[in-house]
């Protein structure tokens, strides 16, 4: 074995080690593989050897604490406060692995960062809502809105890597030195230093900038699309289709007030907004789905919201509470 | 992408119990081309990613599970886990076909010395008996403080920072010893001719032997 194999196999030890972590940086971890071809056969060799060991692990606890060892290592001195230190851990309950790591916060000085930095990143900070909204404050200032039923995921040393599913409005402090990127649906939303709303669902991602500007980028997309101020970007991935228009930035981000507003909006879309931000679910024929609404709908109360979605759009309302059904009226 | 058709449907019919399975395969559309980056380069193969993206989409989709922490995460080491699975598969269906052909007088894998009773038909238990000798030597091979950290790692479950406590040395200090010892024991394995076959596998070396040869889970 050459050293440059030897030393493969090292830096693929180590990233066995971080990977039963919380904390591993599987990105760091992706471009390590993508470098050389022979890492991913050597992270497999170092992996199934951890594998065999823990198979095997009954018969060969006794392996080091036993005479054979004395005999093998006579000068093994410290091996006399090894075994009561060994002794002792051994009645120690043998608790979940996984289970402790993920409450591990770990401090990002590990080992190897000469050979391969950043095997860590500080563990991602992960929101969650239900049917209320949170506020969250960034250590640079910045914050964010998170819309109810929405998560927003976020990582990196410097928390420049976010998650969202579901609504969010964003204020961002500008700070050309942290390019912060966004994960929403397909999209990444970066280049960042502004105020913006996301609302990812299923797999329509809608951007809207109200100060400042934007990059929008996906690998669906064949170039990356930049949206100023009073520009909304209406992503699709099912139908495979983008497209920009102006939005009123005094209506961004205005479901905090309570109020959705819509300019030729899909209604599929519509309903998806009220099951996230009235808690109101209603199903309808795929007929309906791509067909427009413009205006406003007032959320404080979901049915209500509902009943003036379908008047205005001229569709009758069946089913009852819990389980509402929007139809084509009978002709 | 008859796929993410499928997301939308479920995402509207999907009653609220399942919220928390849902919110997992949200995030696995999220982050399904990232994941598939990973796994193209893990597997070597894009075709076998593909094939652990579904895999992953069945899991993900049938998945009662709690609240995830980090979901994120969780999908890699998901992903990362299946990579291994086959990879496990791949090496037991390996060594099995390799029993056969030495059974049937063909040619002697393992160095003599490896061999326990070279007279016996290589049955799983021996390979396996064989397999924790092997283990057992390249422990007692190792170090001192690399032995010391692997045992508290694996036999006592102890996590890295509890090692660093319990002998007194630094995180990265543990994380040493434990690299060392991995290194060692896939070492002491690879000599035996563990990976011999599972090694040509990935650029498509042996005649005959289908990369993908296990069915199902």
């Amino acid at each position: 074995m050459n050293r440059h194999d030897d030393q493969i196999l090292a830096e693929a030890a180590r990233w066995h080690l971080a990977s039963e972590d919380d904390a591993m940086d599987w990105d760091a971890f992706t471009l390590w593989l993508e470098a050389d071809p022979r890492h991913s056969a050597a992270y497999d060799e170092i992996a199934l050897s951890d594998d065999l060991l823990q198979q095997h692990s009954s018969v060969l606890e006794d392996v080091g604490t036993e005479a054979e060892v004395e005999q093998t290592r006579p000068v093994a001195a410290p091996a006399t406060g090894d075994t009561s230190v060994e002794g002792a851990e051994i009645v120690r309950p043998a608790f979940g692995r996984r289970l402790r790591w993920a409450g591990m916060a770990i401090a990002a000085t590990l080992a190897a960062v000469l050979v391969v930095p950043q095997f860590i990143s500080p563990a991602p900070e992960v929101y969650q809502t239900a049917a209320g909204t949170q506020k969250i404050a960034l250590d640079d200032g910045s914050t964010i809105i998170l819309a109810p039923r929405s998560s927003l995921t976020v990582e990196g040393r410097d928390q420049d890597h976010m998650a969202l599913s579901g609504g969010a409005l964003f204020d961002i402090r500008h700070d050309p030195d942290r390019p912060l990127t966004i994960t929403a649906g397909r999209l990444q939303i970066s280049d960042i230093g502004t105020r913006f709303d996301i609302q990812a669902q299923d797999e329509r991602v809608r951007v809207a900038v109200t100060e400042g500007k934007v990059e929008v980028s996906s690998e669906t997309l064949s170039a990356p699309v930049h949206l100023a101020a009073g520009k909304g970007l209406l992503y699709d991935a099912a139908a495979g289709t983008a497209s920009v228009a102006a939005v009123r930035t005094q209506d961004v981000g205005d479901w905090q007030n309570g109020r959705l507003s819509y300019d030729d909006a899909p209604l599929a879309l519509v309903v998806a907004d009220l099951r996230r931000y009235a808690g109101v679910k209603v199903d309808m024929p795929d007929a309906l789905r791509d067909r427009r609404f413009s205006g406003t709908l007032v959320i404080g109360d979901g049915d209500a919201a509902l009943r003036d979605l379908a008047q205005v759009m001229g569709l009758r309302l069946g089913g009852s509470a819990g389980a509402w059904r929007l139809e084509q009226p009978a002709s | 992408m008859p796929c993410v058709e499928v997301v939308g449907a479920n995402w509207e019919m999907e009653s609220q119990e399942h919220a928390d399975a849902d919110g997992l395969v949200l995030l696995f559309e999220m982050h399904r081309a990232e994941l598939l980056r990973f796994l193209t380069v893990r597997c070597g193969s894009a075709e076998e990613a593909e094939d652990v993206v579904q895999d992953m989409w069945i899991k993900v989709s049938g998945l009662a599970t709690g609240p995830i922490t980090n979901g994120r995460a969780y999908l890699f080491r998901m992903a990362n886990n299946l990579v291994l699975d086959r990879a496990r598969g791949r090496r037991r269906s390996m060594k099995r076909e390799r029993a056969w052909i030495e059974a049937e007088g063909g040619g002697v894998a393992e160095p003599p010395e490896d061999r326990k009773d070279p007279g016996e038909p290589a049955d799983e238990v021996i390979a396996r008996e064989q397999e924790a000798q092997v283990l057992r030597d390249a422990i007692a091979d190792l170090p001192e403080g690399a032995q010391r950290a692997l045992r508290l790692y694996r036999f006592e479950g102890l996590g890295q920072r509890e090692i660093a406590d319990v002998m007194g040395i630094s995180r990265s200090g543990v994380e040493k010893h434990l690299a060392l010892a991995m290194k060692k024991l896939r070492q002491a394995l690879a000599d035996c001719g563990m990976f011999d076959t599972a090694a040509s596998q990935g650029h498509g070396g042996q005649s005959g032997r289908k990369p993908r040869m296990e069915q199902g889970q």
